[in-house]
């Protein structure tokens, strides 16, 4: 009987022993997921097509995009000019805006001038705060 | 510096002052919790030092969990998850044109519950550590079994709450079995063509600001960023004198829902909206007026808010006693502690007396802050709520890239992880998987391998999770006490919920 528990522990495979277990346990796990909802799983592609259907596409891709190309430019930007943290500074003032226009929904003078203010402001105030005051390295 | 030099000292006041408001701002915003504050704030705490950064983001999160009761009572909508049953009476309140009375009795009550649960905290997380020190790997690893099955018997749907769970800590195994730990240094599981980027895999920090705060953000945009409120929306009520009267009989429910968030804190991965909803059924189960519930009665407004600031100090004693996060927020703190290279644990405590005595006094002043800004200002703090989302959320989203670009010195594929389990996040929850558990999992996961596989690397016996200890046996028992009480509720749910269906 004992002998039915008694495990050996290979040490130079040892890193593959937990994440087996786990992969077995999250098989399982998704089969019984599978065979309960299978109604819902097979009705999947509704209810991606409803999501996307209802979705606010300029603002939800938008949003990706623009954050995607902020990340982008943030790292060869900086590289200009290495170690002062400008590649997060230019990259952001710019993303403000944009992103700020992007989620406006009336684009009165006086809501785009606040968030022209806020744009121009809150970046630079950021970036003298982290890495002038706190030492912090950005992009 | 003990207790007393803490207290006079101002940076540390200040801090504690301007992480309150800044708390109660972002759980004031709906769609903003405390957990998106202390993950904004998490980089500031780099340069603070550890005193002084714990202050701040205690701070943070005794103001989050306050500042949702605002938009709960005057607009209906829960600012955090955890004020939804404050939504239930304070609303209806609101409505009668009782606003202000029902902000000051949930703010009285938010403190006592606060208060309450950092008696707890003083005094109880000491003595679990004491105990925690004789625990081996095998108890360790049974701890976080656990955890993990109560946090997964409380998600909506347990299977998908256990896969969510195990699916997090599958991706917290990505990267290389930790030599430091005791690994072997070999990697694992890393998708073709990014190993350079994977070696260390996926980092803490980035996994949690980019599910806590871009996948906010998605989720907004996707329904079009839908307009906030206007200050018309939350106007006090014109006659709506508060006196202290309305108290009265309430002893016990604050003293009741206090403990039930303390309680509800210590299990581990247990979250805020658990606290507030277990206090105010326990509130209404006793209540000589049971039908008063849920149009406008003062005592539920009581309950839910001591049951979820009762969370606070609550949710910090499996962390600082067992190193197991109570919260989503205080799974952040261990970010805050791993910047500073201290480990949480059961010698935490004993080996860092100054931290904690620090830590005890920033929720107790930060409670105090909170009392009297509250008090005094709520008025011009109902204001927030209407702050235009476009000016915030590109804000956040810059403080997010941040948050992730410094928690490892300037690694940009931390930022690109933000980006990644933003996204995740959002299809996370189209799926209808739970972001709670995934969360724990991905934070517990790396311990729980260790744990697991040096139990078995010195008894060399499965047998060893059963028969090691009598505490071993009482975890399994409570972990098989969990499940069938979870089984057993679902059941119910599902019996009551078919007449209707």
């Amino acid at each position: 009987m004992d002998n039915l528990t008694r495990v050996t522990i290979d040490f130079d495979t040892s890193h593959l022993i937990f994440p087996t277990i786990i992969a077995i346990v999250l098989g399982l796990l998704g089969l019984a997921i599978l065979v309960r909802d299978r109604a819902a799983i097979l009705g999947s592609g509704r209810m991606w097509a409803t999501t996307f259907r209802a979705m606010d596409k300029t603002r939800f891709f938008g949003a990706l995009a623009l954050t995607i190309v902020y990340f982008l430019l943030m790292v060869p930007v900086g590289n200009i000019w290495p170690n002062a943290g400008y590649g997060f500074l230019i990259c952001s003032v710019p993303y403000v805006v944009a992103l700020g226009l992007l989620f406006m929904h009336a684009r009165t003078p006086a809501a785009i001038g606040a968030m022209l203010a806020v744009a121009v402001i809150a970046p630079p105030l950021i970036w003298w705060l982290f890495s002038e005051i706190f030492f912090l390295t950005l992009p | 510096m003990d207790l007393l030099a803490h207290l006079i000292d101002p940076w540390f006041l200040g801090l504690i002052f301007g992480g309150t408001l800044m708390g109660i701002v972002f759980g004031a915003i709906p769609g903003m919790t405390a957990t998106m504050a202390v993950a904004v704030c998490l980089p500031l705490t780099f340069s603070l030092g550890l005193v002084n950064g714990l202050a701040l983001l205690l701070s943070l999160y005794v103001g989050g969990i306050t500042g949702g009761l605002v938009p709960a009572i005057l607009l209906g909508i829960p600012g955090t998850p955890s004020s939804i049953t404050t939504t239930f009476d304070g609303f209806p309140m609101a409505k009668r044109g009782e606003g202000e009375r029902a902000l000051k009795i949930a703010i009285i009550a938010s403190v006592v519950g606060g208060l309450v649960s950092l008696v707890a905290l003083y005094f109880f997380a000491p003595v679990l550590a004491q105990f925690a020190i004789k625990f081996s790997y095998v108890e360790k690893f049974l701890i976080i079994f656990f955890a993990l099955t109560v946090m997964a018997a409380l998600s909506k749907d347990m299977l998908l709450g256990i896969f969510s769970g195990v699916l997090g800590i599958f991706l917290s195994l990505i990267g290389t079995y930790d030599i430091t730990n005791g690994g072997n240094g070999h990697t694992r599981l890393i998708p073709p063509g990014m190993e350079y980027w994977l070696d260390g895999g996926f980092a803490l920090l980035p996994v949690l600001i980019g599910i806590f705060g871009v996948t906010v953000i998605l989720e907004e945009a996707e329904l079009g960023m839908p307009r906030g409120q206007s200050l018309k929306d939350i106007e006090v009520g014109p006659h709506s004198r508060f006196s202290f009267s309305v108290f009265r009989g309430q002893w016990v429910n604050l003293l009741r829902s206090g403990g039930i968030g303390t309680f509800v804190g210590i299990l581990p991965g247990v979250g805020g909206s658990a606290a507030s909803i277990l206090s105010y059924t326990a509130a209404k189960t006793t209540s000589r007026h049971p039908e008063r519930y849920g149009k406008g009665e003062p005592a539920g407004v009581i309950a839910s808010e001591a049951g979820n600031n009762g969370l606070t100090g609550g949710a910090l004693v499996p962390l600082l006693s067992l190193g197991i996060p109570g919260d989503s927020t205080t799974a952040l703190l261990i970010g805050a502690f791993a910047l500073q290279g201290i480990q949480v644990g059961p010698l935490f405590i004993s080996q860092n007396i100054d931290t904690w005595n620090a830590m005890i006094a920033a929720m107790l002043i930060s409670n105090l802050v909170m009392l009297v800004v509250m008090f005094f200002a709520i008025r011009w703090f109902a204001m927030v709520i209407a702050v235009p989302k476009q000016i915030l959320y590109p804000f956040i989203l810059m403080m997010c890239v941040i948050g992730a670009y410094t928690i490892n010195y300037g690694i940009i594929f931390d930022v690109w992880t933000l980006l990644i389990f933003g996204v995740f996040g959002w299809i996370m929850a189209k799926l209808r998987l739970e972001v709670a558990p995934f969360i724990i999992g991905f934070i517990l996961g790396p311990a729980a391998e260790i744990y697991f596989v040096k139990s078995l690397e010195s008894f060399g016996d499965l047998a060893i999770f059963f028969t090691k200890s009598w505490i071993a046996v009482v975890l399994w028992v409570l972990i098989v006490a969990s499940v069938a009480g979870s089984i057993a509720i679902s059941r119910r749910n599902a019996r009551m919920g078919e007449p209707s269906a």
